[in-house]
């Protein structure tokens, strides 16, 4: 029996709770049900930020049966939908994951200025290498010119950049994707924004931290205690005194931009909110999903908005 | 005083060429390339190391390099070998991850900037304690106007 996941119209970090309750319940039915397979349901989309695209990815991998028979796909119908969706190259990396349905179009990724970096799979240094070389090619013009950084500033952002892409490598047991988009947040914000989203299907903070810290949480451990150990409290899973500088690098490189990360993994999400922004600091107790989604979101500066 | 050249052990060290410092893997094969040359020579008081061919260090490579170097963590058989670390080449962007993740260790380097002369990162009293010592050895001097600056003879 095929079981239908529905992807979200507007699919971004918003939504994305929405699809982690349909794909848990569908997980969770293929289960008691002894098998069946995933539909991923996406005619309808409208929109998809890269984090849903690089969630959708994870959900892909995570929903693969044990046999190794791919989950199923339907592409959206809009043509400017699809369009854009080959160009931030969810296609390409999607073809490995689900067996899709639909005319997709054979667009090259990244031939839209707005896809600084398309998704891009990360399972090994080498790749954390190539995005950032990449990235240093496409991306210090629009941070100078669309968003108002200062040009030293640009390394910064390569750097927050290989150091989301390690966690994958480091921490989550398994490959990941990375996509990298600039546009403009007029809804949410009204100034232009780029936008770094990392996922994976891995094991997930509570497990990577499981280890060396649940004593020390007690009864408080969990998803979202290990978020904070890791994001507040730079602990991580190698004794290494020098381990856990990752995030505090991105966490500081986020405030002095007023900038935003959150980092979901499991049942909760933690975030490093700016004045802008209205999100909760830290949720628990939401749809369990595999693995971590870390959402970078650096705006247009102020005084160059104004 | 030992001269290491940061992109050259890149190159060599990491197959493909990179430009950029990241990632930990990296940093670490780097760190144990710079402690191979160290086995292999005299002993030495002050390493000298160029990051002007590197465009990029990541927190990871930071740690992995410049901190364990210094810290001797490495376990690498050079590890600790290092006394004192002198870095040039070094641009505002490689500070950012340098400056965390020496405060994060308490530990300081000097920093040679393009005019010769040195200045300390790190938490403050422990760069101002590497810069007397660095004095105190004779592999600095004060120049006229008051700033420090390497020895070079």
């Amino acid at each position: 029996m095929t079981r239908l996941v529905d992807v979200p119209g507007h699919f971004d970090d918003r939504s994305f709770d929405q699809f982690a309750g349909a794909f848990r319940q569908a997980m969770d039915d293929t289960q008691a049900a002894g098998g069946g397979r995933l539909l991923f349901d996406a005619h309808a989309a409208e929109w998809a930020s890269p984090y849903g695209l690089v969630g959708l990815l994870a959900a892909g991998q995570a929903g693969r049966l044990p046999d190794g028979e791919k989950p199923l796909l339907t592409a959206p119908t809009n043509p400017e939908v699809l369009s854009y969706w080959a160009r931030a190259g969810f296609f390409r990396a999607a073809a490995d994951l689900f067996e899709i349905h639909g005319k997709v179009p054979r667009t090259k990724p990244a031939e839209d200025s707005a896809v600084l970096l398309p998704v891009t799979p990360v399972r090994a240094a080498e790749d954390v290498h190539d995005v950032v070389s990449h990235i240093q090619q496409r991306a210090t013009a629009i941070l100078t010119t669309e968003l108002g950084i200062d040009p030293k500033a640009t390394m910064g952002f390569a750097m927050a950049l290989s150091e989301a892409c390690q966690n994958i490598v480091e921490h989550a047991g398994t490959g990941g994707w990375v996509a990298v988009q600039s546009y403009d947040w007029r809804r949410r914000l009204a100034r232009r924004v780029v936008v770094i989203a990392v996922a994976d299907a891995g094991v997930g903070f509570r497990q990577s931290l499981e280890p060396t810290q649940a004593k020390r949480f007690g009864d408080r451990w969990g998803d979202a205690a290990a978020l904070e150990a890791a994001l507040i409290q730079g602990v991580s899973r190698f004794r290494d005194p020098g381990r856990g500088q990752g995030l505090k690098g991105i966490r500081n490189y986020v405030t002095r931009w007023e900038g935003k990360i959150a980092i979901r993994s499991g049942t909760a999400r933690i975030a490093i909110v700016p004045p802008w922004d209205d999100d909760p600091p830290l949720q628990d107790g939401l749809p369990s999903f595999p693995g971590s989604q870390v959402l970078l979101i650096i705006p247009e500066q102020k005084a160059r908005h104004a | 005083m030992q001269s290491i050249d940061v992109s050259a052990v890149l190159r060599q060290a990491v197959r493909g060429y990179y430009a950029d410092l990241v990632t930990r893997a990296t940093g670490r094969a780097v760190r144990e390339e710079i402690e191979r040359a160290m086995v292999a020579e005299e002993p030495v008081v002050c390493t000298r190391m160029d990051f002007s061919g590197v465009r990029i260090i990541d927190f990871s490579c930071a740690d992995e390099i410049v901190a364990k170097l210094v810290r001797g963590g490495g376990g690498g058989g050079g590890g600790g070998r290092v006394r004192v670390l002198v870095l040039r080449g070094v641009s505002a962007g490689h500070l950012q991850a340098l400056e965390q993740v020496l405060e994060g260790h308490g530990l300081a380097v000097a920093v040679e900037h393009d005019d010769g002369t040195l200045d300390a990162i790190g938490p403050r009293e422990t760069g101002a304690r590497l810069l007397e010592e660095l004095v105190a050895l004779e592999l600095a001097w004060r120049t006229p106007a008051g700033a420090l600056a390497l020895r070079t003879a």
